[in-house]
């Protein structure tokens, strides 16, 4: 995959001087240091690194669910450590979209429904949230489900679920936390086909932590993680 | 109201815990809105009757004082009229106990004089009058066993045993106004006291007088005033007004309100417990649920909001179901076996709106407060602990 060579003026998103520790039984434990990282606009790079290296950590922060010890994240212009805990919520609920491992649909609702639900945050009508729903799981190939229950659909179809509902809103970043980890084979391959369709079709910002070599290779660059310090930053 | 399917559907996800907890709201509501209907209708009766005395043998209820005494009382300054009132214990059919209702002798004349309550046209209580035989039956006693104005029927005392059943006919049915005189009983049957002592040989005696009195403030003197007269005879007379006579004539005595409120409090106070844990579950076995629900960008107070829902409505669902059960067992009570003898007893018992209102606003109060600790924990709790998988 040829690096992307990406101008842009202001990155997409921009982490400086980013600690991250956490209070365990009166003790500090630090799980990131000094971390800097300036990923353009468009970019799709791969978060690697062992068990315990902070991936995840440095993952949720740039999604904003989490917030660093010190330092700055700033997303598309916005100072994420500046904000409140509503307006962070308020800010994700437009800017993000979140893929897990293990998919998290919520096993009440239909695929539609799942994928709707960011819609219910905006003041969209129930046509118009139904619409934008079907149009996100037509555009990961999976609308002939809509009306299925998660119990109902494979692990590759659930990850297609999880991934129209991160895209509903049309966020300009999507960060995505072992998405084939779960999966077989020619599920993640689909699956990662879809991550790199919508990073070059829609230009989408992704950020993808990943153990899998093979999905790394997908992504535009690749930064290493060990310890919580960034290799070769 | 775009939430209402969401919430409706996680309820629906447990369908069983979710109908088992309603369940338990429900038959805490039932609990309260009879019980508060019970204390209504025993209040509604003891506030009857301010202006009216009781005097009774003072060793017990069950002995009686002579019938001479009711001119004497008649003659004591304040009292207007007396009327001789005992307690039949008629039965249709002395070998099956349910076919008990009450049923009164009673100095027709002067009773219905000072019991306006009773209601009944100037015709029906003519022909009542004019017969010996003739009784009267409330409402509510007429609808029980299909009695109508005419009808003959026998009964037998399990007090007064003379050996054959007494034989009479329905003179009418009379009628109440529970607004006027709220509780008033509407399944007593009232027969002439003087068959029942022409049919005992005389030997009946009196177990109660009614005494109507002018004015309710000279109660104390009257009542003293009456039992002076028979202080140094063979039957000494007690005289107390007609709600202290009710209060020791119900079931428990003593502050019978008191007792009932609090079986009610303790009843929803294990209600609450109960639908706290349970609902303290269903929320901690969604935690990854709400952890996505805020990645998605849902306010910890829309996230708090939800869950508070849930709880509303299955309280509100559950106190419907209670106040539903409640307002038809009120009505099928008085049939069933022994319980119904004692409902029967009471005066007309219906779920007043404002106790059937309290009982949805309870029901409501349950499950807002059984949802709130584990809203506010969740509420709370951050986004990476709620993710993160067990």
């Amino acid at each position: 995959m040829p690096e992307l060579n990406v101008e842009a003026a202001q990155p997409a998103i921009k982490l400086e001087g980013i600690c991250k520790t956490y209070q365990r039984d009166g003790q500090s434990i630090p799980v990131l240091e000094s971390i800097g990282l300036s990923i353009p606009q468009g970019q799709f790079i791969a978060l690697m690194g062992p068990s315990g290296s902070g991936k995840t950590t440095l993952l949720n922060l740039i999604a904003g669910i989490d917030r660093p010890t010190s330092g700055s994240v700033v997303v598309n212009g916005v100072d994420l450590t500046a904000l409140s805990e509503g307006a962070l919520a308020k800010w994700r609920s437009r800017s993000v979209g979140f893929i897990f491992q293990f998919y998290n649909l919520i096993p009440v609702l239909t695929a539609v429904g799942n994928v709707e639900l960011p819609l219910m945050l905006t003041s969209l009508s129930k046509k118009q949230r139904r619409e934008r729903a079907l149009f996100a799981l037509r555009t990961v190939g999976i609308a002939d489900r809509a009306e299925h229950y998660p119990r109902q659909l494979s692990g590759g179809q659930e990850q297609r679920v999880a991934i129209a509902r991160a895209i509903v809103t049309d966020p300009q970043i999507l960060v995505a936390d072992e998405p084939t980890g779960d999966l077989d084979a020619k599920s993640a391959d689909e699956v990662l086909d879809l991550l790199q369709a919508l990073n070059n079709q829609f230009v989408k910002t992704i950020v993808m932590v990943t153990h899998d070599p093979r999905a790394a290779s997908r992504a535009h660059s690749q930064k290493h993680l060990e310890k919580g310090v960034l290799l070769g930053a | 109201m775009k939430w209402t399917p969401f919430v409706l559907k996680h309820l629906r996800q447990n369908w069983i815990r979710t109908a088992s907890t309603a369940a338990g709201i429900a038959v805490c509501i039932f609990l309260f809105c009879t019980l508060q209907t019970f204390v209504a209708s025993l209040h509604g009766s003891l506030n009857q009757g301010a202006a009216r005395l009781i005097t009774r043998n003072s060793v017990s209820r069950f002995y009686s004082v002579p019938n001479a005494y009711e001119d004497r009382i008649a003659a004591v300054p304040g009292v207007k009229r007396v009327a001789a009132a005992n307690y039949f214990g008629g039965m249709r059919d002395v070998n099956k106990p349910d076919s008990e209702f009450a049923n009164f002798a009673i100095e027709a004349e002067n009773f219905l004089a000072m019991y306006p309550e009773y209601m009944l046209t100037e015709a029906e209580k003519k022909a009542f009058l004019g017969n010996q035989r003739g009784c009267i039956v409330g409402r509510a006693l007429a609808q029980q066993f299909n009695w109508k104005t005419g009808d003959a029927l026998q009964l037998t005392s399990n007090i007064y045993r003379t050996g054959k059943p007494f034989e009479f006919v329905i003179s009418a049915i009379y009628q109440t106004d529970q607004t006027r005189y709220p509780g008033t009983n509407e399944s007593t049957l009232f027969l002439h006291y003087k068959y029942l002592d022409e049919m005992t040989g005389r030997k009946a005696g009196v177990r109660t007088y009614r005494v109507e009195i002018a004015s309710p403030k000279e109660a104390g003197v009257i009542s003293h005033a009456i039992d002076d007269l028979f202080e140094n005879s063979d039957a000494q007379t007690h005289t107390e007004t007609e709600a202290q006579y009710r209060t020791a004539t119900g079931m428990l005595g003593g502050n019978l309100a008191l007792l009932l409120n609090g079986i009610g409090l303790a009843v929803m106070f294990t209600l609450l417990l109960v639908t706290a844990n349970t609902m303290s579950m269903a929320v901690r076995e969604r935690r990854t649920e709400i952890g996505v629900l805020k990645t998605l960008g849902f306010s910890g107070q829309l996230v708090l909001g939800l869950i508070l829902a849930e709880g509303v409505l299955l309280g509100v669902s559950g106190a419907a179901v209670g106040l539903l059960l409640g307002r038809f067992l009120v009505d099928v009570l008085p049939v069933v076996p022994v319980i119904g003898d004692l409902v029967r007893r009471f005066p007309k018992m219906n779920v007043p709106p404002t106790i059937a209102g309290a009982g949805i606003l309870i029901g409501m109060s349950l499950g807002l407060l059984a949802g709130l600790l584990p809203s506010v924990s969740a509420y709370r709790a951050k986004v990476t602990e709620l993710l993160r998988q067990t």
